[in-house]
């Protein structure tokens, strides 16, 4: 399936609370104060919602920057445009 | 208008998305001066899991019903030090309302897990164990506060633990857990304004992927994604409820919306509406409306028909459900509808934030939404199979308690249609109201309806002088205390039975005494029963030997007529504030008796 990195971003953007510019490839819980451990549990529910996808207890753990949720992404087969 | 976008998409939405709450609560948490604004509720939860994730949805749903959220959490599986002394965070916070919330994983961690290893005894134990323990920390909690208390039950399990023999005895899993709930309740109905929010029938409702197995195991959060949405939204029920937010009247529209089809060119005969697919499906709304018609919700329609075509259906159609009688009023024509809810709202003499619309067509939704933003509206469009859950699932109607008169409302209204016709016959006004032959009693509050008082005090917008909302327990509350007096005032008339109408709430200090709380039931103005209902304060005030009573009017949106209700009745202006007028009667030397067209009787014997 393929979606626009946009909708991606908007996710980010909405569960953080922050500009959508600010999610880049640098976003991580070191660059982005309000990604704590519990607003991290939302983000999972937030991608796993958007995407009609399920993460593995693994990867909810693997997910901690905005390179690392694009790589889980392809793996479920969702690729961006 | 971004905010607006959000929540209309919610509010119309069957099923709203996790991320749209996060969204929503994004703007909540924000210092927008339109949330700033709002009156306060407060909620504290009590909790033995991590809940974190379900205060989106909280505060979500408390502001669409209006107001500021104030959320406070107690720390992680503390609840029995949270309740134990009077001055801890929790009551520092002053909640408006606690919520208990239970994983019976972590109060009973082996009806969950080690089922099998228990023996029958034990198994019973461990019930009675869990109760007690709850039964104290309700009872812990109001001791020390009257504070409305919401305590979930508890879930049964997707597997239960002997597998399918499980069912087949009792003392098993389900059958112990489903007792444990039973219990609880029971328990719950020995206080007032204890509530049990029923997860079994909101687990029931999403169906799977209730419980989330990762979050329970990493962060002991045991709610999947759509749990945490349906819990949120059921606690939002209560809220509404315990507001007085509930919906009082249901709009419908009728082709498409009450049966397939269109009437005016189908015809009697061929519109879908019986026991098979399509018609079912309508069968089956109609019968869920008159549901709620036997719960007391007004129903009325709103429809762009011949007014005589939608009455052959509602008289003649062997199918229907819903007959004339059922509907307090309608206006069938072809004017815009906007207009005609407003008749109705004006007729029933009620707020249009008191009605909900249904209809299938979007153009007439969009409208309604954009002029009148107060109504509440519920999309029919497209496939009617789900019309009864999408009737259902926002709870709009929702109240803690089902009073008699909630079950004869719209007998009522008919009622009113007969007095109208009686009024027209009348040569003046006090004539009518004598041909009315009203028969009223006034009374102290029991048992059997301190349920309808509090409740009158939480739905009573208009003819209310002060507009404070009451629950049972607080009323219980002013019934035990000496320095307070509650009446009610309950009506008959040669057309029906209105049951109790009004509520004087007088509080009593050393030198005067203060209503406290006087308000009327739209049901009953315009007959002065107000006056009799003053005229026996002022007498109880008096015989007590007081010499000053004392009014408050206490503006709102809505009770612009009683402004000056109390200068009508012979007060005297003691205070012009902005938020409040003050009102002074020397009762002593006053003569003041109600309306000679209604004949009074006491239902009760003088306190001290």
């Amino acid at each position: 399936m393929q979606v626009k990195e946009l909708e991606l971003k908007e996710v980010l953007a909405t569960v953080f609370k922050v500009d959508q510019a600010r999610i880049d490839d640098d976003a991580s819980p070191d660059t982005i104060e309000s990604w704590d451990s519990l607003k991290h549990l939302m983000l999972v529910l937030a991608l796993e919602e958007k995407f009609n996808i399920s993460f593995t207890e693994e990867q909810t753990v693997e997910i901690v920057s905005y390179p690392l949720i694009k790589l889980v992404l392809a793996e479920h087969g969702i690729g961006l445009v | 208008m971004e905010a607006k976008k959000i929540i209309n998409k919610i509010r119309s939405r069957s099923n709203p998305q996790y991320s749209e709450y996060i969204d929503l609560c994004n703007y909540v948490d924000s210092d927008s001066p339109l949330v700033q604004e709002l009156p306060s509720l407060k909620v504290a939860i009590l909790r033995n899991f991590t809940v974190e994730l379900l205060i989106p949805v909280i505060k979500a749903e408390i502001f669409l019903l209006g107001f500021r959220p104030e959320i406070y959490v107690g720390s992680f599986d503390a609840i029995a030090h949270d309740v134990m002394s009077h001055n801890s965070d929790l009551f520092q916070f002053s909640p408006d309302v606690i919520i208990l919330d239970l994983w019976l994983n972590g109060l009973a961690p082996k009806l969950v897990e080690g089922f099998n290893g228990l023996s029958e005894t034990s198994r019973h134990d461990e019930v009675d164990r869990i109760v007690d323990e709850l039964n104290n920390i309700i009872m812990s909690i109001k001791q020390k506060a009257t504070i409305p208390i919401l305590i979930n039950n508890f879930p049964l399990p997707d597997y239960a633990s002997a597998g399918i023999f499980d069912s087949q005895e009792s003392d098993q899993q389900v059958d112990t857990i489903i007792n444990l709930n039973r219990v609880l309740l029971q328990t719950a109905k020995k206080y007032s304004d204890v509530y049990v929010v029923n997860f079994m029938t909101v687990f029931a409702r999403i169906g799977s992927c209730t419980i989330d197995e990762r979050y329970w195991h990493t962060a002991r959060a045991p709610l999947g994604r759509q749990s945490l949405v349906a819990i949120g939204q059921e606690y939002g029920r209560f809220f509404r409820a315990l507001k007085g937010k509930s919906k009082k009247c249901l709009v419908l529209d009728c082709d498409n919306t009450l049966w397939g089809g269109v009437i005016g060119e189908e015809g009697l005969n061929r519109i879908k509406l019986g026991n098979a697919y399509p018609g079912s499906c309508y069968q089956s709304f109609q019968r869920e409306i008159l549901n709620l018609y036997n719960r007391g919700v007004i129903l009325a329609i709103c429809s762009k028909n011949d007014e005589l075509e939608v009455l052959s259906v509602l008289r003649n159609h062997p199918d229907m459900v819903l007959r004339e009688r059922h509907f307090a009023t309608w206006e069938i024509n072809w004017n815009d509808k906007a207009g005609n809810l407003v008749k109705i709202a004006q007729e029933l003499n009620i707020g249009l934030d008191s009605i909900v619309f249904a209809d299938d067509n979007p153009f007439e939704l969009e409208l309604i939404l954009d002029q009148l933003p107060e109504v509440e509206v519920i999309d029919l469009s497209g496939d009617p199979s789900p019309f009864r859950s999408k009737l259902l699932m926002r709870g709009l109607f929702d109240s803690l308690t089902v009073s008699q008169e909630d079950k004869g409302r719209t007998d009522m209204y008919l009622g009113d249609r007969k007095r109208k016709q009686l009024l027209a016959t009348s040569t003046s006004l006090e004539n009518y109201l004598c041909k009315l032959n009203m028969r009223a009693g006034i009374g102290i509050p029991c048992d059997i309806n301190i349920g309808r008082i509090a409740q009158l005090t939480q739905k009573t917008n208009q003819f209310n002088l002060t507009t404070k909302r009451y629950t049972e327990g607080q009323i219980r509350e002013f019934l035990d205390n000496p320095n307070y007096d509650v009446f009610y005032i309950q009506l008959r008339d040669r057309v029906a039975e209105l049951g109790i109408i009004g509520v004087a709430i007088i509080q009593y200090s050393s030198d005067q005494a203060f209503i406290d709380s006087l308000l009327l039931s739209c049901r009953a103005l315009g007959r002065k029963i107000e006056e009799t209902l003053l005229a026996n304060i002022i007498q109880t005030v008096r015989e007590k030997g007081y010499k000053k009573l004392v009014g408050l009017f206490v503006p709102t949106l809505k009770n612009t007529q009683v402004a000056d209700f109390y200068k009508k009745c012979g007060f005297e202006l003691m205070k012009n504030e902005e938020d409040k007028t003050t009102w002074l009667m020397h009762v002593e030397d006053k003569e003041f008796s109600g309306p000679e067209w209604i004949c009074v009787q006491k239902l009760y014997e003088a306190r001290g």
